[in-house]
């Protein structure tokens, strides 16, 4: 029945997708997405009574039986949304249509992948995607070790997913930025939302994540604004596009709890960060380890969890990486207190030079993305020293 | 009895700039009553009572006739009690009792007592000065107020305590006591940086600051030292020249907050208003002819507001303007006034509302939305001319104890003092790097600093308009170093000063 279902509505939404389509049939399917209980009821309906299955393709039969059933209040309210979109670029898959990931709608009405998924660009769905998700009040720890690991995954090709988010989804979509395998965005709100603001304003984070091809994705109307629902909602999608979910730090009422969750429900393999057992912060990731979860202390578990080789013999550009930037003092301060944060004050102390000379080396890092600033101090964004990672062995001369 | 007209000068200030007010007073046969005319507020009519009772009770004569007095021009809008004096000698010449022409060469400013007692009012050192600025020769000023009058070069002085003082010095019974001017107070020791321990990069902000005017945002937990570094700002900063110092005492002088008997001030002023307070009180405002608020009472010198996210952000917004001109303009009905506001702001806030987030010893208790939506309350605008935005940390016990003592603060205005040299040889005396012109500091930098300086801005997400104010940062910083040229390591320093606010807000 399900197969079923799914072809009629692939049929039923080639037009959505197709240049040129009749704005008419794309609002109506559209008004028919947003009320998926009653839709799927209507499509069954029309599969069990139609007359002669084979004399009529599914597409054909939903267009002349389902629509002509919608309410046609639902049809106009779906107009505008639909021009939104169209004026932003969006482009809007239902699920089953050939744009919608197909592992989003694996076992699809049985799994709760969205009815509809509009996209900003174009989502890389060939490539083995790892989700890097974790809280919003992340600690230095956790903002460095989600740098760590989402640059080591997009170089070695693999796309980095996250919430868009402040504190960990940002740290990795961040560090993904102009890696091999890049990184998209699943918002929790519409397109015409700014939000978290200081990402979505021209030039913020939003605009680079588009500007390296990745994609900005929603199950949302254009003016849905980012509701605790809704954004909890936007978690399931995460998990259901991630092959391999990893979560870095969240509290007890995590939504990255939920991200883990939906993701075990999918079969697939969920990796946690282990954190400081005192910290509020690392509730969320000790009770994965606790349920069973993968622990992830180097990019290599996460690298394993998804098949994916490092030790591409192609050999990658970018995974040379340049020399550190910070003078020798200023790199074994941070070095000795990694994985913890160290202030600005304490670090002036420590490695013995003058504010000046510091504290434009610390720009130059951070530009380089060697170093992250979070809410306690500084940290090195990759674990300093040669043994554990190979390919960064010989970068720091220490 | 001659129907003489009587005309002695006066002055008007608005804001401070100073216009001659001509008061005329002649009597003409009638009922005994005062008229007076031309735009007068409420306390300017009541000098007409005021100068009655004094004229009647020192023993002189008050008319049986009609007076009527005229503040020309009418137009101008005219406040205060400042009129007392010029209209009780013009009453006294219509009336015979001073030669008229004698008072026509006169100028005049100060209050009066019913008992006669002339007394000084608010804003009398901005009116003497405008007084010699106007090109009064003979300027009768109240004798509390001489001394603090004979600090601006002019008219000749004639400093009364009373009327019968006035009568006799104007029909030449007595001489003008002679006035020794005001003494110049050096900078009087106030609080010093050495008190201050550890904090290393704030010292350098607050440092930096100092050489070349830029605004600085202090952020960090409850008793953490932002206030302790504020008050010690002035303590560092160039003491005032003579007439900046008189520029200030002026602004005071008119906001009553100094009496003329206080020693010239050449500390430079600081002003930490609450966070309760209005706009008005900010930059200035108050109906009929606005005063000045605290940005121009910190004129010269430097303005601390703590707690900057807990003030109304229309209030906050208000404070672009000054820090953007250097003066506030503030448009009444019947008058426009401007103060000068040149100041250093130095802004405080706590990182979250309950204060504690990135403190290694407790934990943040606020929602991260929270968080956000208290950041954004400081809107972009102001946020990018913060130039130099600084995280403090909470000292611990261990630093308590160990930290190094700072150094003195009289070591660090040493450093200030050579570093702002370079920028006077630049553009000239007073000049603040804060203000250097675009052109001028793009000639001095080095080729790739310029280039470095606009790929990091981009890397992390800075505004268009942070391009030239963290140029201008890196300019202070150069001239701290000595060098001539700016170079990659002083405009790598000046972003680290601005990457806070931007991380802040993505």
């Amino acid at each position: 029945m399900t197969t079923v279902v799914m072809d009629a509505l692939t049929d039923a939404c080639q037009p959505i997708t197709a240049p040129g389509s009749d704005p008419e049939l794309v609002a109506a399917l559209v008004a028919w997405a947003v009320r998926p209980r009653r839709t799927l009821e209507a499509v069954r309906r029309v599969l069990a009574a139609g007359p002669a299955p084979d004399t009529d393709s599914h597409g054909a039969r939903l267009r002349s039986h389902v629509l002509p059933q919608l309410d046609p209040d639902d049809l106009r309210a779906a107009r505008a949304p639909v021009e939104q979109w169209r004026r932003h670029g969006c482009r809007v898959a239902i699920v089953g249509d050939p744009g919608y990931p197909a592992r989003l709608g694996d076992g699809w009405p049985h799994t709760d992948g969205p009815v509809l998924l509009v996209s900003l660009g174009v989502l890389a769905t060939s490539v083995p995607t790892v989700a890097v998700v974790g809280s919003r009040s992340a600690t230095s720890y956790g903002i460095g070790i989600a740098a760590w690991l989402a640059e080591a995954a997009g170089a070695a090709g693999a796309h980095v997913l996250s919430g868009g988010a402040v504190g960990i989804d940002a740290a990795a979509h961040r560090a993904a930025l102009g890696t091999r395998g890049g990184t998209s965005v699943v918002l929790g709100c519409g397109h015409d939302i700014a939000y978290p603001r200081g990402h979505a304003r021209p030039g913020g984070l939003f605009d680079a994540v588009r500007a390296q091809g990745g994609a900005l994705l929603s199950e949302q109307f254009p003016q849905v604004p980012p509701r605790a629902g809704v954004v909890r909602a936007r978690n399931r999608i995460v998990a259901g596009l991630a092959d391999v979910v990893v979560v870095v730090e969240g509290s007890s009422r995590s939504g990255a709890l939920l991200t883990a969750t939906t993701a075990s429900d999918r079969g697939r393999p969920v990796l946690a960060v282990p954190g400081d057992v005192r910290a509020p912060g690392s509730v969320a990731p000790n009770r994965l380890l606790a349920e069973g979860g993968h622990p992830c202390t180097e990019p290599q578990d996460l690298l394993d969890a998804l098949g994916t080789s490092r030790s591409d013999p192609g050999g990658d550009p970018d995974t040379d990486r340049p020399l550190s930037v910070l003078p020798a003092s200023v790199h074994a301060a941070l070095a000795a207190a990694w994985p913890r944060a160290l202030s600005v004050d304490l670090l002036l102390e420590r490695a013995g030079l003058g504010a000046g000379a510091v504290l434009s080396a610390l720009t130059r890092a951070q530009v380089a993305g060697e170093v992250v600033e979070g809410p306690d101090g500084l940290v090195l964004c990759r674990k300093p020293g040669g043994a554990d990672t190979p390919r960064e062995s010989g970068r720091h001369g220490s | 009895m001659g129907r003489a007209l009587a005309i002695v000068r006066g002055v008007a200030l608005l804001g401070l700039s100073p216009r001659e007010v001509r008061v005329e007073a002649t009597s003409s046969p009638g009922l005994p009553v005062l008229r007076l005319v031309g735009l007068p507020d409420a306390a300017v009519r009541e000098a007409g009572d005021r100068v009655r009772a004094a004229i009647t009770r020192h023993g002189l004569r008050w008319p049986g006739e009609r007076l009527v007095v005229n503040l020309a021009p009418a137009d101008l809008p005219k406040v205060g009690s400042a009129f007392d004096l010029p209209l009780a000698v013009a009453v006294l010449a219509a009336t015979g009792q001073v030669p008229v022409e004698v008072a026509a060469g006169c100028w005049a400013c100060g209050e009066l007592g019913l008992d006669g007692s002339v007394r000084p009012v608010a804003g009398q050192l901005p009116l003497v000065a405008g007084a010699g600025q106007l090109g009064a020769q003979r300027l009768l000023v109240p004798a509390a107020a001489a001394a603090e009058a004979a600090l601006v070069s002019g008219p000749e002085l004639l400093p009364v305590a009373d009327l019968g003082e006035v009568v006799e010095l104007l029909t030449g019974r007595r001489r003008p006591r002679h006035v020794a001017p005001l003494t110049v107070r050096s900078t009087a020791p106030g609080p010093d940086l050495a008190e201050l321990r550890g904090q290393p990069l704030a010292r350098r902000a607050v440092e930096l600051a100092a050489v070349g005017g830029h605004h600085l945002l202090l952020s960090g937990p409850p008793g953490c030292g932002k206030s302790m570094l504020a008050d010690r700002l002035p303590g560092i900063l160039p003491e005032l020249s003579t007439d900046q110092a008189l520029e200030v005492a002026a602004l005071h002088s008119v906001a009553s907050l100094r009496s003329p008997d206080q020693p010239l001030e050449r500390r430079p002023p600081l002003r930490a208003p609450q966070q309760v307070v209005s706009a008005a009180a900010l930059v200035g405002g108050g109906s009929g002819v606005p005063r000045p608020g605290e940005v121009s009472l910190a004129h010269h010198g430097v303005l601390v507001l703590d707690e900057l996210l807990e003030i109304p952000r229309p209030v906050l917004d208000a404070l672009r303007q000054p820090l953007e001109r250097g003066e506030v303009v503030l448009t009444r009905s019947r008058a426009r006034v401007s103060y000068p506001a040149r100041v250093l702001l130095v802004a405080a806030t706590n990182p979250c509302p309950c204060g504690f987030l990135g403190d290694p010893r407790r934990s943040c208790t606020c929602r991260p939305d929270r968080v956000e939506r208290y950041r954004a309350r400081l809107s972009g605008p102001l946020l990018d001319r913060l130039d130099l935005q600084v995280s403090l940390r909470p000292l611990d016990h261990r630093d308590l104890l160990d930290a190094p003592t700072g150094e003195p603060s009289a070591v660090v205005a040493d450093r200030v003092a050579a570093a702002r040299q370079l920028a006077t040889e630049r553009s000239g005396p007073g000049a603040l790097n804060r203000d250097a012109p675009t052109p001028q500091l793009r000639r001095r930098t080095d080729a790739s600093a310029l280039t470095g300086l606009a790929g990091a801005l981009q890397r992390v997400g800075g505004s268009a308009r942070a391009f030239d104010r963290t140029l201008r940062v890196a300019r202070t910083i150069a001239d701290l170093a000595g060098d001539e040229i700016i170079r990659g390591a002083h405009v790598e320093e000046a972003v680290a000063y601005r990457l806070p606010a931007i991380r802040g807000a993505a």
